[in-house]
């Protein structure tokens, strides 16, 4: 049952004072100065006036970056479901390792994306490119057997497809921990009863584990899909012309266009989308607690 | 002996596992083949060769800017542990007014495209809050250190407050009614069950922080440069494979304190059994 | 040839790791502290440069990196964390400085202004050079490889407006740049794209975007070298590095004309330290130091004095100095204003959307 915090007021105090007031002043204080400049224009190149006009939001409501930020919306949910299907199993191997075999696959999983992400993509473009790792792989294979026309290399990079492989690899972690984390020592006499009573492994993922692992899924899910919509070097380094995200053009209203007010908007309508998202979730959760 | 449960055993997850790290570890392997590479370029193969990693322990750019990543990573991730954990703990004990709202705020972090927050620090460390420059190292950092904690620390409260959902109360209730404070109970029944949670959120801090190029650029001064900036800033004129060596070393460091946490797990493991 | 990418400078590495960031820095004679913030491209400079003036005048340099104008202008536009010597390109000499952020330079105390060749030391970007002294100039080309090219692609219509190189085509991603060139192609100045010549480049782009394989972001050097594409839209002197190690590759300035870039060295508004400021930026011209540079970066100097000093091999290379006709027809890119800009990113986000 939930307390009110009259109810433990210290403890209240000292789990919600740090994080709120941190929030509020190192989050929300910064962001306001830019949230302001979403109602402003330049007026030089440095100097932006707030005009309390709505015209950069009406301009980031254009279809032209309406149509870029579906698309980015469909690279992430498409990253996102990938990244599930790769690694929930992934997830269930570290919750089921022994512990000593839990830190190393959690290392496992996490060590390559300790270097830097520039370098990592550099490297998975030295697999995908047509000249690279995976095509000279393939062109070896195809010399093998004789009578076959010459080989043509796949066209593994600069297209949408390499930047849905790129999103998954950057990505994927963020989706692997949140479920590990939510599955690890869950109660395995569940699991053991459903696979007793006769449910195959598969049937017993679907209908036992996934339900049990549903918050870690959910903020799984949040963590993975949003940071994919803001990525901006992968589809940079690995897009085609047409691979082109909403965070890159974001990206660019701050750089080389020097355009603050309406790089503003644009940032913040992503972030009220996400809001609004995040507040239907959490009432919802409520209510079903309420249930 | 396999339980029904050792799933690590049978040949599918096996093959699926093999198939995941050949996936994360082919490109990584790609890296590590060009940190030996004879050529400025880490794009063309032309020979085996040791001289990036002579050149990079000469680069003291270089050597000097992957400390202060490490500092800020290990400074920013403790401080997003503590404030993630609080706001989780908040959010799963408590029912207020604005607590929708509350947890709606905290997924903006997350969202907020980084050039975004970069630039909203930027304004806000020159003209609100100047962090000094001149402090001694590492307090200079701090500037940074608060930036990345601040976008980290949602991460760590959304993965921990989805353990917390598994938690059983009663546990609580019990150790509370034999007379524990809430301090004990948080030391030794919560922390315990939260373990998952800590470890896959500070995990995810650390890599958001040492990875982190745009709110870094934006937090940084002249005496604060972080690895992924010196990585960046190579992109005019090439980046050399003196960066991959740099990244083979860190793969091999953290291979070899992973060996070395194993082997200390293992020496445990032994002791209690003993 | 030498090595570009060595960037150890001897004691200064060593005393960046020994000292971390907090020595306190003796006061020097014009009562500054002993000392200078050097904020630079990567690999823009001589291998003992730093380090030499450090030894001939006891001031440490630490140089830090940015990787374009843009990062740069933001990075300052805030307020300048403690710069003190910049090196932005020419139009952005312009946009700093109408926007307040550069301060006035001192000639008479840089005497070594008197080695500039004569062409440098008047530009339409600073008149009189009140506010910059130029370090290097580059000029945007077509870097190509000869065996997969039939002849030299003399003209930007191979890039821009053609499908004889279907697919093997590499833009720069720098929208100002791609209109700019789109404009001259067509015959008009690069300084004078109207609204109707925009939305005739735009078009134009629009419609080459199927043939072109991607929109690079100035690492069109290893995307050719590595053989991804076949011709791609880069600066001289990136395409001269890549050249060194291969001799299939080649440089052409089409026939239209280019956009000339210089980058120069300023002091910016607020830099704690203006007179080592200034000390460092007449250090970079004189004759020697030059000379070492240009040897390092391979870049054209605009340093006459230097030039002298340099081998045939640098002063005749004509990939570093291109020359002729088509150089005859290039200039330098202007500020055009705000509302230019804008129209600009609007432009070049419509053709990557299309």
């Amino acid at each position: 049952m939930l307390q009110r915090p009259f109810q433990a007021p210290g403890v209240f105090a000292a789990v919600g004072l740090p994080p709120v007031v941190w929030l509020f002043a190192l989050f929300l204080a910064p962001l306001a100065v830019i949230w302001t400049y979403s109602f402003g224009e330049n007026r030089t190149l440095v100097d932006i006036a707030i005009t309390g006009s709505w015209g950069n939001y009406a301009r980031a409501l254009k279809p032209l970056y309406l149509a870029i930020l579906l698309k980015s919306m469909g690279f992430a949910a498409l990253t996102t479901l990938l990244c599930f299907i790769l690694g929930l199993p992934v997830a269930l191997a570290i919750t089921f390792a022994r512990p000593r075999a839990k830190l190393l696959l959690l290392v496992a999983i996490m060590l390559p994306f300790w270097t830097n992400l520039l370098i990592r993509t550099y490297a998975l473009m030295a697999i995908l490119r047509t000249e690279g790792l995976i095509n000279a792989g393939l062109g070896a294979l195809w010399g093998l057997v004789p009578g076959l026309p010459p080989f043509e290399p796949l066209p593994l990079i600069n297209n949408n497809f390499a930047v849905v492989v790129g999103l998954v690899y950057v990505h994927l972690p963020f989706m692997v921990l949140p479920l590990y984390a939510a599955l690890d020592r869950l109660d395995r006499s569940l699991i053991e009863a459903s696979l007793d009573l006769g449910a195959g492994h598969l049937a017993t993922l679907w209908r036992v584990v996934v339900p049990l692992a549903l918050p870690g899924i959910v903020s799984g899910i949040i963590i993975t899909f949003i940071p994919a919509l803001g990525a901006y070097l992968t589809p940079d380094l690995l897009g085609g012309t047409n691979s082109q995200m909403i965070a890159n053009v974001i990206e660019r209203q701050f750089r080389s266009a020097n355009d603050w007010p309406f790089g503003a908007a644009l940032s913040f309508l992503l972030m009220y989308l996400t809001f609004a998202a995040l507040m239907v979730k959490a009432i919802i959760s409520r209510r079903e607690a309420a249930r | 002996m396999t339980g029904p449960l050792d799933y690590l055993a049978r040949w599918p997850l096996r093959l699926w596992l093999a198939m995941v790290g050949a996936f994360l570890y082919l490109p990584l392997l790609a890296l590590v083949v060009f940190s030996f590479n004879d050529s400025k370029r880490i794009t063309v193969w032309r020979g085996f060769s040791l001289r990036w990693y002579a050149e990079l322990f000469d680069d003291g750019e270089l050597v000097a800017a992957f400390g202060n990543s490490l500092v800020i990573a290990a400074a920013s991730t403790i401080i997003s542990l503590i404030l993630g954990t609080a706001a989780a703990l908040l959010l799963w004990r408590f029912r207020f007014a604005g607590k929708a709202a509350l947890e709606a705020l905290l997924g903006l972090p997350i969202v907020v495209p980084e050039i975004c927050l970069g630039v909203a620090f930027l304004v806000f460390f020159t003209a609100i809050l100047p962090w000094p420059t001149e402090l001694p190292w590492p307090a200079n950092l701090g500037a940074i250190i608060i930036a990345h904690a601040t976008f980290s620390f949602s991460f760590v409260a959304l993965v921990v407050r989805a353990r917390l959902a598994s938690f059983d109360g009663a546990l609580a209730e019990a150790a509370r009614d034999l007379g524990a404070g809430e301090w004990l109970i948080f030391r030794d029944i919560m922390v315990p069950h939260m373990v998952p949670g800590l470890v896959a959120g500070a995990l995810l801090a650390f890599t958001l922080s040492l990875d982190d190029f745009v709110i870094t650029f934006f937090t940084s001064g002249p005496d604060t440069i972080t690895f992924p900036i010196k990585v960046y800033s190579m992109v005019r004129f090439s980046v050399t494979p003196a960066v991959n060596a740099a990244s083979t070393l860190l793969i091999l460091l953290t291979a070899g304190l992973t060996a070395l946490a194993l082997w200390l797990q293992g020496a445990d493991i032994a002791k209690q059994a003993a | 040839m030498p090595d570009l990418s060595r960037r150890s400078f001897g004691g200064l590495a060593a005393a960046l790791v020994l000292d971390g960031c907090s020595r306190a820095f003796p006061k020097g004679a014009n009562g500054e502290e002993q000392r200078l913030n050097f904020y630079n491209w990567d690999t823009y400079i001589g291998e003992t440069t730093l380090a030499d003036f450090s030894k001939a005048t006891g001031v440490d340099v630490r140089m830090s990196h940015y990787a374009n104008n843009d990062e740069l202008f933001a990075r300052l536009r805030a307020g300048n964390p403690g710069f003190d010597v910049i090196v932005p390109s020419n139009e952005f000499v312009t946009r700093l400085q109408i926007s307040g952020m550069l301060s006035p330079l001192d000639h008479a105390r840089i005497p070594n202004r008197a080695n500039l060749a004569p062409e440098f030391v008047d530009v339409p970007y600073d008149p009189g050079r009140r506010w910059s002294m130029p370090y290097t100039w580059l000029a945007l080309g077509i870097g190509y490889r000869k065996s997969r090219v039939d002849g030299v692609p003399d003209s930007w219509k191979w890039v821009l407006d053609s499908d004889r190189y279907s697919g093997r085509i590499g833009l720069l991603a720098e929208g100002d740049d791609l209109i700019r060139l789109g404009a001259k192609y067509l015959g008009h100045s690069v300084n004078a794209v109207t609204p109707a010549i925009m939305e005739q480049v735009t078009q134009m782009l629009i419609a080459q975007k199927r043939h072109v394989k991607l929109f690079h972001h100035d690492e069109g050097q290893d995307l050719l070298a590595s053989g991804e594409i076949d011709l791609v839209v880069e600066y001289n002197g990136d395409i001269a590095q890549v050249m060194a190690d291969d001799d299939d590759l080649a440089f052409v300035i089409p026939r239209e004309g280019t956009l000339i870039n210089s980058d120069c060295l300023c002091v910016p508004t607020g830099a704690p330290r203006p007179d080592n400021a200034h000390r460092f930026i007449n250090y970079l011209l004189d004759a020697k130091v030059g000379a070492d540079i240009a040897s390092s970066i391979r870049f054209p100097t605009p340093n006459a004095a230097a030039l002298a000093l340099m081998p045939d091999e640098y002063r005749t290379n004509k990939v570093i100095f291109p020359s002729g006709p088509a150089m005859a027809k290039s200039g330098y890119g202007r500020f055009q204003g705000i509302g230019h800009i804008r129209a600009v990113e609007e432009a070049i986000t419509r053709v990557m959307a299309a």
